[in-house]
């Protein structure tokens, strides 16, 4: 028999497929609850553009603190009269807004770091690492009211701010994997035809460590949520009149007395928002791990 | 006292292992052989207990007249390591690299006996002795990376033996080690099985490794034992053609020196490879690689005994010796 | 231009270390200790040793992936070091290496056929073209349709024969083997030697193969170097060294190997 046969087995070689339906059911719990809940977020926050039950901001002061029920009034108003809905879909895209943009360059920046370090010389990758190391033992919220002072509040800060934070994260995250793979024959073999140590990282060891990138990046768009909230409460981020989650939650803190339910409404959104980012992001790991295994990261 | 009847393992409806009957006397060696895919690790597991939770086990594993299937996890686990002990391939591995040599001997010891203080510490090192490595007072206070490979294969066998087991079941132990070193662990095994009348099953893909520690052999193909018996039998007269083509795929060593024959000869090949788990053919496993297949093979073959020593699943047996 | 008996490759007096090794005023430190060699165009060579023996550092050094620290490499008479920006490539084109555990040495995100053409649009500035493809994925026993398809989906012999043709798609004059077949079960060991002894017939190639395993060495290779603690012990053609060990070491490999082989005729 002629060779061939070898690859008349491959056909052979994966065992057989198991039915759409029952690869839908073995995916994990988290993937759908997270997925629902992102999703969710998404939409809600995409719907906000072309349509809110309000328009922004239009004040209703002769039903200001109304409670939620209230007629033409579904989760009640805030002090200034605004429905609360509204305010909860015009946070939604604020947060939309931040945590993508800063996710993403925090994400890029961070890769690229971490790339780097991880082929740079033997010698230099510890004293960087370390670099990296102190760039994330520094206190985030501080460095977003020190550069909330020198450029005021705002979007930009939060987004910068965010940034700050989390590129050490994405660094260090990058780094071990990195020089996993570098280790690796594959790697040896591109050498040994010339390619260069840049095409290697670029062409070898960053598609390897997408599953990895993609799994930290819902985890980072978790904290991004987090963060921005949190600027927003301690009046560094966004102003007014952009809503804001975070901004939301800090007005309700004077009203504990008057309309105690309220602070509900804007923290259940950011708690199930980062929620449902982190269970994606678990879901998203079961899931590309054992592929993972197959495609060589360990 | 080891003996399997209808074994039967299926995971996802695939028939992984298949066994009507093996057996292993007190005292004996048995070499179970077989390729990746074969399920020779499977059998291994399947004897220990430690299958994955998917998979659906059926028939008996008699060890000392009980079934081994049907006990508890509490009898069950009264009975490994202290009846039976295992040796896995990859010391590195089994060993923790947290704990230090004589706390992980000592484990073995106190589960299963009732000595404790320094008695165990005693049996430690003459534990140590008796897997010939030097110095075991010293050693055992060294943590596995302070060892080399042979030395930590020797103390996961002293482990292994600590509770006295009737049977030593060994999956792959000299695969990771260098030749030198493979040569004294198998001896190693060797003497320990003759010193305390101990069984051995030696799970490997080396036929020259089996030869060298066993005195009987099973080789198994798809979750088959499709032959039996005697090592040197098995070795020279080869029945199934599996054997034959797997002995004759194997490079060996020349006889007599003469390598100027040996030099550019090319090996035997057999077409093709193993079948992945539920891709194999009814009937005789082998027979969509097999030269001297024809219709009746499409039909499982009976158990051909050609001796009391020697038996087989074929068809179309080789005849003739050695090859 | 190599003749018959200029070798092509020759090693003199070679250091190694790692890059953070500490060379002792005693001399220890070397992974490599004072290596001298020559292989011959054409032949094929076996380079046996134990763990730690520097022999899969030895073919690396020599095909220019790791820099030595003292004595001198040359191929085809000229210095590696020597070979400059293209005669660089011209230097990787002519030397080429198939790793030991294919698994590990092809990038999983990348199909076949992209993994296949690498070496040429590296060293060669220019992609196969199906046909060249096809041919090179036939000369090794496999069939086209595995040009389309990803590691994880082929077997650790096939992946092998992948990493076979892949070396060979530049047409190198060296083929260095790290343990080629340790990986791979028996029966396709066979097939993946014999393959390799085709492929030396019909490419004229230089085979160097490295192995802890004397039987695969005795089959393929007439020259043999036996190497321990990063020193060679022996050399010379296997008949000899095999049947007449000059040194005890290579009595006690062979002992050892003997014992857990099967004898064969």
């Amino acid at each position: 028999m002629s060779e061939t046969s070898a690859t008349a087995v491959l056909d052979d070689a994966r065992p057989p497929k198991p039915s759409l339906g029952k690869r839908l059911r073995k995916l994990p719990l988290t993937l759908y609850l997270g997925g629902t809940l992102v999703s969710l977020f998404v939409l809600v926050a995409m719907v906000s553009f072309v349509w809110t039950p309000y328009p922004a901001n239009k004040l209703n002061l002769t039903n200001r603190l109304a409670s939620p029920g209230t007629p033409g009034f579904l989760f009640g108003t805030d002090r200034a009269g605004r429905d609360v809905v509204t305010e909860l879909m015009l946070g939604a895209r604020n947060s939309l807004y931040v945590s993508v943009v800063s996710t993403i360059v925090a994400m890029f920046l961070g890769a690229l770091i971490g790339l780097s370090i991880a082929g740079s010389r033997r010698t230099l990758q510890g004293p960087f690492t370390r670099l990296v190391d102190a760039g994330l033992a520094l206190p985030g919220i501080l460095t977003a009211l020190v550069l909330a002072a020198k450029l005021g509040p705002g979007n930009t800060t939060a987004t910068l701010a965010i940034i700050t934070w989390q590129v050490p994260v994405a660094a260090r995250v990058t780094i071990g994997p990195a020089r996993q793979i570098l280790a690796l024959d594959y790697v040896e073999a591109a050498y040994g035809y010339g390619r260069t140590k840049a095409y290697v990282l670029r062409r070898h060891v960053l598609p390897n460590i997408s599953p990895l990138l993609i799994v930290l990046g819902s985890v980072m768009f978790a904290a991004a949520i987090l963060i921005e909230a949190a600027l927003a409460f301690l009046s560094v981020g966004v102003q007014p009149p952009t809503s804001s989650w975070g901004r939301f939650l800090n007005e309700t803190q004077s009203l504990l007395e008057a309309a105690p339910y309220l602070m509900f409404f804007p923290g259940v959104a950011i708690v199930l928002t980062a929620l449902g980012f982190n269970l994606l992001g678990d879901g998203l790991r079961t899931v590309l791990d054992p592929q993972q295994a197959r495609t060589g990261v360990a | 006292m080891l003996h399997l009847r209808n074994l039967r393992v299926t995971i996802d409806d695939h028939e992984i292992i298949n066994i009507d009957d093996l057996a292993l006397q007190p005292g004996a060696r048995l070499g179970l052989v077989g390729e990746s895919g074969s399920g020779k690790t499977m059998t291994a597991k399947a004897i220990a207990g430690l299958l994955p939770n998917e998979a659906n086990v059926s028939g008996e594993v008699n060890f000392d007249g009980r079934n081994l299937l049907a006990l508890g996890d509490r009898d069950l686990a009264k009975v490994r390591g202290k009846r039976i002990g295992f040796v896995f391939q990859d010391p590195a591995r089994s060993l923790n690299p947290m704990m230090r040599i004589g706390k992980q001997v000592s484990e073995a010891i106190r589960i299963h006996t009732d000595l404790k203080g320094q008695a165990v510490t005693d049996k430690v090192v003459d534990l140590l002795r008796q897997v010939q490595l030097p110095e075991p007072e010293t050693l055992l206070r060294r943590y596995p990376h302070q060892l080399s490979g042979g030395q930590q294969q020797r103390v996961m066998i002293a482990a292994a033996i600590a509770a006295d087991p009737e049977l030593l079941i060994a999956d792959e132990p000299t695969t990771a080690l260098d030749v030198t070193v493979q040569e004294e662990i198998l001896r190693l095994l060797i003497t320990l099985s003759e010193q305390r009348k101990m069984s051995l099953l030696f799970v490997s893909h080396d036929l020259g490794v089996v030869r060298f520690v066993c005195n009987q052999v099973a080789v198994i193909y798809g979750g088959n034992i499709i032959e039996a018996g005697g090592i040197d039998n098995i070795i020279n007269h080869p029945k199934h053609r599996y054997t034959a083509a797997l002995l004759a795929a194997n490079p060996g060593m020349p006889k007599d020196d003469n390598f100027s024959a040996f030099i550019g000869r090319r090996l035997q090949t057999i077409t093709g490879s193993v079948p992945p788990v539920g891709r194999f053919p009814s009937g005789c496993r082998f027979r969509n690689r097999c030269q001297h297949a024809s219709d009746k093979c499409v039909a499982t073959p009976p158990v051909t005994a050609s001796s009391t020593d020697h038996r087989y699943l074929c068809w179309h047996p080789a005849q003739g010796g050695k090859s | 231009m190599t003749t018959s008996t200029t070798p092509l490759v020759s090693v003199e007096q070679m250091f190694f270390h790692y890059p953070r090794a500490k060379i002792t005023a005693g001399g220890s430190g070397w992974t490599l200790h004072d290596i001298s060699l020559s292989i011959y165009l054409k032949s094929t060579v076996g380079i046996v040793g134990e763990s730690g023996s520097g022999k899969s550092t030895l073919i690396r050094v020599m095909c220019g992936l790791l820099r030595h620290q003292q004595g001198a490499v040359r191929f085809n008479g000229k210095d590696i070091s020597e070979y400059q920006d293209d005669g660089a490539n011209e230097l990787r084109r002519q030397n080429q290496i198939v790793f030991q555990n294919p698994r590990r040495s092809l990038d999983p995100r990348m199909t076949i056929r992209r993994s296949l053409t690498e070496p040429t649009r590296a060293l060669q500035d220019h992609t196969p073209s199906d046909e060249e493809l096809v041919d090179s994925i036939k000369r090794v026993g496999l069939g086209p349709e595995v040009l389309s398809r990803f590691p994880h989906q082929l077997s650790g012999g096939q992946l092998q024969r992948v990493g076979i043709a892949r070396s060979l798609s530049v047409n190198p004059t060296i083929l260095y083997a790290d343990e080629p077949v340790s990986a791979l079960d028996v029966s396709v060991q066979a097939q993946v030697l014999n393959l390799l002894m085709d492929l030396r017939d019909q490419m004229g190639l230089t085979l160097v193969m490295v192995s802890h395993d004397l039987g695969v060495v005795s089959r393929m290779c007439e020259h043999i170097i036996v190497m321990r603690h990063g020193r060679i012990v022996e050399a010379g053609r296997t008949s000899d060294v095999l049947s007449r060990p000059a040194s005890d070491y290579t009595a006690t490999l062979l002992n050892a190997a003997r014992a857990a082989s099967l004898e064969r005729s």
